[in-house]
């Protein structure tokens, strides 16, 4: 089934609909979720309330904007990040997140291994700076000014490199990017 | 190619590395401009190929069908958009909150500033045009008053018609946004003093509950107060 079919197929309550959008992109929801959060349970609960938002209002999800992986995961980074803006939640968080140059995934060998080689080699072929901006604000849940912070550059600077950089991904991954 | 003055909050958009004043500008310039959309929906279909795939476990999805079979027929009988933010709102007070929050945590009510710095502070910030003031009502009786400044700044300021709970029991504040999310913004204890917290998203209204202690991930309904006039 098509992404329109599948929540077509939710908006008309049929569980079987959610179960397979679920099977097919709960994990990469439940791994953006634990990227930000790093806490596997609270991970748990954004992929819940995903999953749930998505039952109760599936007239969110607009075929023509995206792909239904898209829309999940959008979701679900901006629930992440919502939780750990919250001030009272920063200071614990920062106090266990792993050093920074844990917190750049796509550096990491696990990365390397597990993407796709059209993926992999345009994420090589960012600059340096570019890879760790876009790194940690996307998978460390941080904001431009928090990652020119976390690299010591200037915010224009970092504003910058992420534009860049997602330039060239989205030149590079444009047509196949789901 | 969108080379206008946004292009750089495209990109820092679809990774939600914006907040506060510049998010606000942004969403607004969002509503109305025609290129940063397709812009936008590039960026954040690349950055869903950055993530990998992993299982979907069976658990979670237990966890989800058990909410979703628990659902009031009244809300999965109409799969359609709410007609009304306020009546949608409504309606998630009356069935307990039932989209439920992410996680409660224990607001700052002490150490600096202290509660009465907090008064004072909550006081000059309900002075400025651009902040949210609003109480939360049991009976036409306010029992707590809220604030929020532009920058997200929050206060909760509990009055004496607010009653303590017994020491397993805690007060808890919700946000609900314009997306009709509701989301846990801290827990007050179970005998509230002036207490802050930040929240830099959008807002449509707050709701206060009555919880177990150490807040939950989702309300089990015992609803004091739900703010939706704001």
């Amino acid at each position: 089934m098509s992404d329109s079919d599948l929540a077509a197929a939710v908006s008309e309550r049929d569980e079987t609909a959610l179960e397979a959008i679920y099977r097919q992109h709960g994990g990469a929801v439940k791994t953006v979720a634990r990227r930000v959060l790093n806490d596997d349970a609270l991970a748990d609960d954004v992929v819940q309330d995903v999953f749930v938002t998505l039952w109760r209002a599936p007239e969110r999800y607009d075929a023509s904007r995206g792909s239904l992986r898209t829309f999940l995961l959008t979701v679900a980074h901006r629930r992440a990040v919502d939780v750990v803006r919250s001030e009272v939640a920063r200071s614990p968080r920062e106090e266990k997140s792993p050093p920074p140059e844990t917190v750049v995934d796509l550096d990491s060998e696990f990365w390397q291994r597990t993407q796709s080689a059209l993926v992999r080699q345009a994420v090589a072929d960012l600059g340096d700076d570019e890879r760790k901006a876009i790194s940690l604000a996307y998978f460390g849940g941080l904001t431009y000014i928090e990652v020119a912070r976390e690299l010591g550059e200037p915010e224009g600077t970092v504003k910058s490199r992420i534009r860049s950089g997602m330039r060239k991904l989205a030149d590079v991954l444009g047509d196949v990017a789901s | 190619m969108n080379d206008h003055r946004w292009a750089e909050s495209v990109a820092l958009y679809a990774l939600d590395a914006l907040e506060g004043q510049e998010l606000a500008e942004f969403e607004e310039h969002l509503e109305t401009c025609e290129a940063c959309p397709a812009e936008l929906d590039d960026y954040r279909a690349v950055a869903s190929r950055l993530v990998r795939d992993e299982t979907a476990s069976n658990e979670t999805w237990e966890r989800i069908q058990a909410t979703i079979r628990a659902d009031s027929p009244d809300v999965t009988a109409q799969p359609g958009p709410p007609t009304s933010r306020w009546g949608w709102v409504a309606v998630a007070a009356a069935l307990a909150l039932l989209l439920g929050g992410l996680l409660g945590w224990q607001l700052a009510t002490t150490g600096d500033p202290g509660s009465e710095n907090i008064v004072t502070a909550a006081e000059n910030a309900a002075t400025s045009q651009d902040s949210i003031v609003a109480d939360f009502l049991v009976e036409d009786v306010a029992v707590a008053q809220v604030v929020l400044t532009a920058d997200g700044k929050g206060y909760v300021i509990p009055t004496d018609d607010l009653t303590g709970l017994d020491a397993d029991r805690t007060y808890q504040l919700w946000v609900i946004n314009t997306a009709e999310d509701v989301i846990s913004a801290g827990v007050l204890g179970a005998q509230p003093e002036p207490a802050t917290f930040t929240w830099t998203g959008d807002v449509a209204g707050f709701a206060l509950t009555r919880e177990v202690a150490g807040g939950v991930v989702s309300s089990a309904g015992d609803v004091v107060s739900v703010i939706t006039d704001l």
